[in-house]
């Protein structure tokens, strides 16, 4: 059994979402898999009420539905970050058009979700989320994962005392890894992030890529790095 | 000048066209006829006139004394005003004795009525009129010697020429005027008929939202057209139900499914890794995504095929796509120890969508790749096409698409024979027709048994 290792940091509580979702089976189902993952969710079904709570600062990350009473998503987004409040934000919609993703990341969005979907699809793109924003503040020039470090402006890769010679996309797939180690990352989200696209590619055109890169990262005979998270994605250390 | 001679050969099929030829050909015929009628009773009528004229002269001159008799001939000859006349003095015996008329005919009664002769038959060689035939008649005078008198009147010629002037001006003043307004408006229809033409053939290449244009005439064209356009509201409606009805059953269909595959999922998670039911919680998860990728490449082709606005496009590079493209997809071709070569023509420029554009080539180098065995080859080459075209192709060393399954591996859901053992749903190439029609690249496939060639000619960007 697994569970991501969201939170190891010593003294940091644990993190709190902001569930904004007028559907009640799809905001338990939410809310039940985020406890799975040691995060703790309030939820709201409303759109005006959702800006009130949103803007109380205690969130970590908040999920939305853009179809809301009250208050559509995306002007509540809008207002959200004109208030000044940078909380990542998850959009989901059941509207799966490229033009409406677009629109929800314009208006200020993180990451968009389109239902139904699966939840621990949701659940890993929300670690990731709370993941980066606590990134954000100290700008980092190296990555470094068990012997296993990357420098990102010589863009150069090593483990241990080896050096890694990586191709541009196996070095853009080993960062994305890294940034997020114990962080299970599904293949959609890999190919979003790594190649910043959003089609289907098939299953396995991203197994070959990880394998490929395996292949540069691991020690012969030892467990690989890179471990295969059954039914979901992938995840580094 | 094929081309015109079609045209032409169109222009006389036309409706308006064989009506007008068939009703000046009516014409023509009808008033021949009633032409022809006018000439024989007018030329019948006059004949009677004049034959007349000829048995009163006749008796005229039977009562004139003997001695005046030849002078008084020759001013009749003179006097009267008709074309030809002529009189010849037989004796008793019929033996010629004056006169312009040599010979009886054998048929002419004496003291009969008129006969009509050939000329030369009865009249002097030296004094032979134009007219080939004349009416004689002959007259016993009281000294025992026959009178004869001829005469030609000219009357049929006359009136044949007055008739044959009727009807040549008429013909002209009426059927050329005619002719030429057919053709003035013959024209109208014809250009309804290339308009109405140009929107079926969009209609017939798949674009059911095309109408055919209806004037505010209401004419046959015109309710023709509405019959059809009638019938094309009911074929997109019903198109558009099926495609409705698959699309909802994939859209309602993925919230269950994709429960049902959280809750494995879920079970998949609370059970140790060794426990003996894992390994089937894992395949059934497998299969439920790749009934859910079906779905959602269903849906995706819809949505494609419903978006006809083009806000999005860029002008994109080809040979960095291309390049991009190639690198996401090398590793997959290594793995099947194919070799996958890149050829790319720089300086490539089309409008595209460049996420959509990628997708497509994804798709084609995907499907080259599955259907490639071990060792083959797979190229993904841009090249320009003459000054204004770009071709992106695929091609392989796999084993060719026949010639019959072309045109149906665009459509959803379709699998060609070689397929059908392979992995996937068939809508890889469905979704590259709907990308490729939103762009208006025009897709094709050639090839033969040692492989296929798929690919598409994109307008390029003109430079600026």
């Amino acid at each position: 059994m697994f569970k991501s290792r969201v939170d190891t940091t010593p003294g940091r509580r644990m993190p709190h979402i902001l569930v904004i979702e007028d559907d009640e089976i799809t905001a338990r189902e939410i809310a039940l898999e985020l406890a799975a993952h040691g995060i703790s969710a309030d939820r709201v079904s409303d759109g005006l009420q959702g800006l009130q709570r949103a803007l109380e600062p205690h969130y970590d990350a908040i999920t939305l539905d853009l179809m809301l009473p009250g208050m559509d998503g995306l002007k509540l987004v809008k207002q959200l970050r004109e208030s000044g409040v940078t909380t990542p934000v998850l959009m989901i919609s059941a509207l799966g058009d490229v033009d409406e993703r677009v629109r929800g990341l314009r208006a200020g969005g993180d990451d968009y979700l389109t239902k139904p979907f699966a939840p621990d699809e949701m659940a890993a793109r929300i670690e990731v989320l709370l993941r980066r924003h606590r990134q954000e503040q100290p700008a980092q020039t190296r990555l470094r994962v068990a012997d296993l470090e990357l420098d990102l402006i010589a863009r150069t890769a090593r483990r241990g005392m080896r050096e890694l010679t990586l191709l541009p996309t196996e070095y853009r797939l080993l960062e994305f890894l890294m940034r997020y180690p114990g962080q299970v990352l599904t293949r959609a989200m890999i190919f979003e992030s790594v190649w910043g696209l959003r089609f289907d590619p098939g299953t396995n055109l991203i197994d070959v890529h990880i394998a490929r890169l395996r292949r540069k990262v691991d020690i012969d005979g030892e467990p690989s790095l890179i471990r295969t998270m059954r039914g979901s994605g992938y995840r580094l250390g | 000048m094929a081309n015109s001679g079609k045209d032409w050969s169109m222009h006389w099929r036309a409706t308006t066209s064989r009506l007008l030829l068939g009703y000046g050909l009516f014409f023509v015929i009808w008033g021949t006829v009633l032409l022809g009628l006018i000439y024989w009773e007018t030329v019948r009528y006059l004949q009677v006139r004049a034959d007349r004229d000829l048995v009163q002269q006749v008796d005229a001159m039977r009562s004139v004394d003997r001695t005046h008799l030849q002078s008084m001939l020759n001013d009749y000859v003179v006097l009267k005003g008709a074309n030809y006349n002529a009189w010849g003095l037989f004796d008793a015996h019929g033996e010629w004795v004056a006169g312009d008329v040599a010979r009886l005919p054998p048929t002419l009664k004496i003291d009969g009525g008129p006969l009509r002769v050939d000329t030369d038959e009865v009249i002097a060689r030296d004094a032979l009129p134009t007219e080939e035939s004349l009416t004689i008649i002959a007259a016993r005078l009281d000294s025992g010697e026959v009178l004869a008198l001829a005469h030609t009147t000219g009357v049929t010629a006359h009136v044949s020429s007055i008739i044959k002037h009727a009807l040549w001006w008429g013909l002209s003043f009426t059927l050329v005027p005619g002719l030429i307004g057919g053709l003035i408006l013959n024209r109208a229809p014809r250009r309804r008929i290339r308009q109405i033409e140009a929107a079926t053939q969009l209609i017939t290449h798949g674009d059911l939202h095309q109408r055919l244009p209806v004037s505010h005439r209401g004419d046959e064209l015109d309710r023709l057209a509405a019959i059809v356009n009638g019938m094309l509201d009911q074929i997109e409606r019903l198109m558009g139900e099926v495609k409705g009805v698959c699309d909802n059953i994939a859209h309602d269909l993925r919230t269950p499914l994709t429960r049902l595959r959280s809750q494995l999922y879920r079970m998949q998670q609370q059970m140790g890794e060794e426990d003996p039911h894992a390994g089937l919680i894992e395949r059934c998860v497998g299969d439920i995504d790749e009934v859910l990728s079906r779905f959602r490449a269903l849906l995706r082709i819809s949505e494609l095929e419903d978006r006809r606005r083009r806000e999005g496009f860029v002008a994109v590079d080809l040979g960095e796509t291309l390049q991009h493209v190639h690198e996401l997809y090398a590793p997959l071709a290594e793995d099947q120890q194919q070799s996958f070569e890149l050829h790319i023509e720089p300086g490539l420029l089309v409008q595209a969508d460049p996420d959509l554009l990628f997708e497509a080539l994804g798709n084609l180098v995907a499907n080259a790749i599955k259907f490639t065995p071990a060792d083959g080859k797979v190229v993904l080459s841009a090249t320009r096409v003459g000054t204004d075209l770009a071709r992106i192709e695929v091609s392989d060393s796999g084993p060719g698409i026949p010639v019959e399954q072309r045109q149906a591996i665009w459509q959803r859901f379709y699998r060609g024979e070689a397929g059908r053992d392979m992995p996937g749903h068939g809508l890889g190439l469905s979704i590259v027709a709907a990308i490729a029609k939103l762009h208006d690249f025009e897709l094709y496939i050639h090839g033969d048994q040692k492989g296929s060639r798929i690919g598409m000619d994109c307008r390029l960007q003109s430079a600026v």
